[in-house]
């Protein structure tokens, strides 16, 4: 009768037998639990809480005024004024100014040399000098925006003066100042904030770790253990593997669908994060990245993960290269050639900048052909991967058993203790 | 006491000697990793940054703006586009990270002597990406900008000086310590690299007793070091500490040598920092790993911690911005206290006097290292009871 039935009942029939297999694997593991289930919770809201300020306020500085004037009196009430910057120490040189921001006190020093009021005075251009602490570039990105706004208010107030002595009216000179209007528009990150920069992105590479490192931990120890070789069902053993792969796969996509919603969907609007995309929009780009990053997680674990304990240890360092190789920091145009090829082996990389264009660019799914078409290219050379390791690996294994088999009845034959010999005979032939 | 720590080294030595494989994959990890950043910062700041042009002059100038753009160093026109929307789409898509507006009529306003307006956009969702661009294109437009200015003053009878003085009053001379060419791997390599092997080195620390645990080889360990767990911890780890020490002063050589970055205090206070960061790394993971029994949730545990190191170090977004709590978290971090006190040396060449309280805290890490002796040998003195509850059987004395 059974080989009558349909084959894509039968094909159905397998895949739930997997799938059933792989859920209890799931939710008996506590490990996997931690990882599946409150690494992709726990993780975007602790680091929503982290870079809940987005951008670097009130950073304290020192300013320098070696000879005080009306000039750099107004400036320096007006960069006391700005967001960025608090005027916390008013030094009398250069020196004890340099001692505070060795101690770290400071985090950037305003100097206005002697000359500075004579400068201006004879018409010429005032300088002022700006000591930055670079040891993170958002002290340097906070001197640098409250230091210009009002250096560019500054500068339309002394040339207004200075055109007006000149003998130009009002009006010519305001022409004269800005032969061209520049207007600058910031799109999509207006407040340049790091949180809103850094966060989408981490949404992406959490799921992407998380299943990754799921996989390889549920595959490690199933070697561990010797669940028959990644647990393939006896009468699937010949043929069909694409049956395990699927089931599994399955398996992993229905306990990332919430999860997806939850930190790609829900945790962008309580953090008021950039979030311009719609669920459906987002659902539909995330099905193939889910896909891709399931089967590239079943692929490397198939191919090289040993232990339960060792994924964690070889794999989460590597979190740092993905994260540079999405190309929104370095960007992509910039890096060398075999880097941005060597990026497309990770599925994080079309998620992120797919992601990225939908939440806070607010692309259309047509936007980001490119990236959609990447992961689903990605989702299928995987899925063949990882499948055909399978197949290969229980190919390898029937045959060692074989040999074992009759190595094992020779030696019988012979009357050899068996028991003894087991070990011996493990290291030799090595393990499945 | 000598003698036992003696033994465990030996004992892990030969442990190496069989299985090398996580020695090599970490170390090979490690150089992988700092060649990765080495290569793809190699240039400093990110070059050719695609942009793009909006002409809806299509005058002479709008063209000649198009060119001076091309000259930048910084950025280069990939297209120039009729409309807004064209531009905008082509910005969504991530193909350009900034584009110039040039309205109808630009000529005829500068001809006139009306202002023209110049609109330009950035894209900011690409932190570093639309920052450059912006940086070069608001620096192009002012030159243009004081280029058109110049000619008419020169035409006016002003001398060079005053026309300086008219156009830029006043200005910024920026001095940026620590980091002078404004150096991305320079910034991002110097802290970045001994996280990683800081992270590598708690991780594996976990992992080494972890595995002890999961091949049920715990008592025998302990009894190599004669029951005392302490020796017994630092026999184990010593032989990494080295390892990993040796690596991460060898990157230091590198980057502070080889790629010129500026190192502006006592090569010796850096090779002490270096060595206490590993030392203290792998006190944390000890502690950790030696109080959870379970090996895959102490791994999973020390997984948990030690992702967050990278940003609670402060060097990317600075810790004194975040909410108040996670400047405390920041402290059970070494890496954390590494990176104030290169801050410390490299960048501003202080002494002793400004580096002792974070050696102090990385030195605290210690008493980490004693705490998880402790549990190792609360969960050792378990494992022997229960083993001389059962019956001694051959397999059992062999243990």
């Amino acid at each position: 009768m059974s080989h009558k039935t349909p084959k894509i009942v039968s094909n159905l029939k397998d895949i739930w037998t997997v799938f059933a297999i792989e859920v209890r694997r799931v939710f008996s593991d506590s490990t996997v639990l931690l990882i599946f289930f409150i690494a992709p919770i726990l993780y975007p809201l602790l680091f929503c809480g982290i870079y809940h300020n987005e951008n670097v306020e009130d950073m304290s500085i020192a300013v320098v005024d070696e000879s005080p004037s009306a000039y750099s009196k107004r400036f320096i009430h007006k960069l006391d004024a700005t967001p960025e910057l608090s005027i916390n120490y008013r030094c009398h040189n250069l020196a004890e100014a340099q001692t505070l921001m060795k101690d770290h006190k400071v985090r950037s020093v305003f100097y206005f040399p002697k000359d500075f009021p004579s400068r201006l005075a004879e018409m010429r251009t005032g300088r002022i000098v700006v000591f930055s602490d670079m040891s993170s570039f958002y002290y340097y990105k906070a001197a640098l925006t409250g230091g210009n706004s009002v250096l560019i208010d500054e500068m339309h107030t002394i040339e207004l003066q200075r055109y007006e002595q000149s003998g130009l009216d009002n009006e010519q000179a305001n022409i004269q100042m800005q032969p061209v209007v520049m207007e600058n528009t910031t799109l999509f990150n207006p407040t340049g904030g790091y949180g809103s920069f850094f966060l989408p992105i981490l949404l992406v590479l959490v799921l992407h770790q998380t299943i990754f490192l799921g996989i390889c931990i549920l595959t490690g120890d199933a070697r561990e253990n010797r669940k028959a070789l990644i647990f393939i069902p006896r009468h699937l053993r010949r043929r069909s593997v694409h049956r395990v792969t699927l089931g599994r796969a399955i398996c992993y996509l229905l306990i990332y669908v919430p999860l997806t919603i939850l930190d790609l969907w829900f945790v962008p609007r309580w953090f008021n994060l950039p979030q311009l995309g719609n669920l459906y929009t987002i659902l539909i780009f995330a099905l193939p990245f889910l896909l891709a990053t399931i089967f590239f997680g079943m692929t490397v674990a198939n191919l090289v993960v040993r232990q339960k304990i060792s994924p964690m240890l070889c794999f989460i360092f590597f979190s740092l290269v993905l994260f540079m190789l999405t190309g929104m920091v370095w960007p992509q145009q910039s890096m060398p050639t075999f880097w941005r090829l060597f990026s497309y082996l990770f599925p994080s990389t079309p998620g992120v900048q797919g992601f990225v264009k939908i939440a806070s660019m607010g692309a259309p799914l047509s936007e980001v052909r490119h990236e959609y078409l990447t992961l689903w290219i990605q989702a299928a050379t995987y899925f063949s991967l990882a499948t055909l390791i399978t197949l290969v690996r229980n190919l390898l294994r029937q045959r060692r058993n074989i040999i074992l088999h009759r190595i094992r009845t020779r030696l019988e034959q012979r009357g050899a203790n068996i028991n003894a010999i087991e070990p011996l005979l493990e290291r030799k032939v090595g393990k499945a | 006491m000598k003698s036992s720590i003696k033994q465990v080294l030996l004992r892990e030595l030969m442990r190496i000697r069989r299985h090398p494989r996580y020695v090599i994959i970490l170390t090979l990890g490690i150089v992988f990793t700092f060649t990765f950043f080495a290569t793809m910062t190699r240039n400093g700041q990110p070059q050719k940054l695609p942009i793009a042009v909006v002409d809806m002059d299509g005058s002479y100038l709008s063209r000649r703006i198009c060119h001076e753009i091309q000259a930048t160093s910084g950025v280069s026109v990939q297209a120039v586009y009729n409309n807004h929307n064209e531009a905008r789409r082509a910005m969504q898509r991530g193909e350009i990270y900034a584009f110039y507006e040039i309205p109808k009529g630009t000529y005829n306003d500068l001809l006139q002597f009306r202002s023209p307006h110049f609109v330009l956009y950035v894209n900011s969702a690409y932190m570093l990406a639309g920052t450059l661009s912006y940086k070069q294109l608001a620096t192009m437009g002012m030159l243009a900008t004081g280029a058109v200015q110049r000619e008419v003053y020169r035409k006016k009878g002003f001398n060079e000086q005053q026309i300086m003085g008219l156009i830029q009053p006043v200005e910024y001379d920026t001095r940026t310590i620590g980091n002078p060419w404004i150096n991305y791997g320079n910034y991002l390599m110097t802290t970045l690299i001994p996280a990683v092997i800081a992270f590598i080195a708690v991780m594996h620390t976990a992992y080494l007793i972890s595995r002890e645990r999961q091949e049920k080889t715990l008592r025998k360990w302990i009894h190599t070091a004669r029951g005392n767990t302490l020796y017994a911890l630092l026999g184990k780890l010593l032989p990494y500490t080295l390892w990993y020490t040796l690596l991460l002063l060898l990157t230091n050589l590198i980057m502070f040598g080889f790629m010129g970055f500026p190192l502006e205090g006592s090569w010796l206070l850096m090779v002490l920092n270096s060595v206490l960061l590993i030392v203290a790394a792998q006190c944390a993971g000890s502690f950790i790993a030696c109080s959870i029994p379970d090996a895959p949730l102490a791994m999973s545990i020390s997984a948990l911690y030690s992702a967050v190191s990278f940003s609670l170090s402060g060097f990317s977004f600075p810790v004194d911005s975040m909410p108040a709590i996670f400047y405390t978290v920041s402290w059970i971090y070494p890496i954390r206290h590494y990176f104030l006190n290169f801050s410390n040396i490299a960048i501003f060449g202080n002494g002793m006097g400004h580096c002792w309280p974070q050696f102090c805290a990385l030195l605290a890490f210690g008493f980490l290292l004693i705490g998880g002796a402790f549990m190792l040998r609360w969960h050792y003195r378990l494992e022997e009871r229960k083993a001389a509850q059962t019956a001694p059987t051959p397999n059992n004395v062999k243990n």
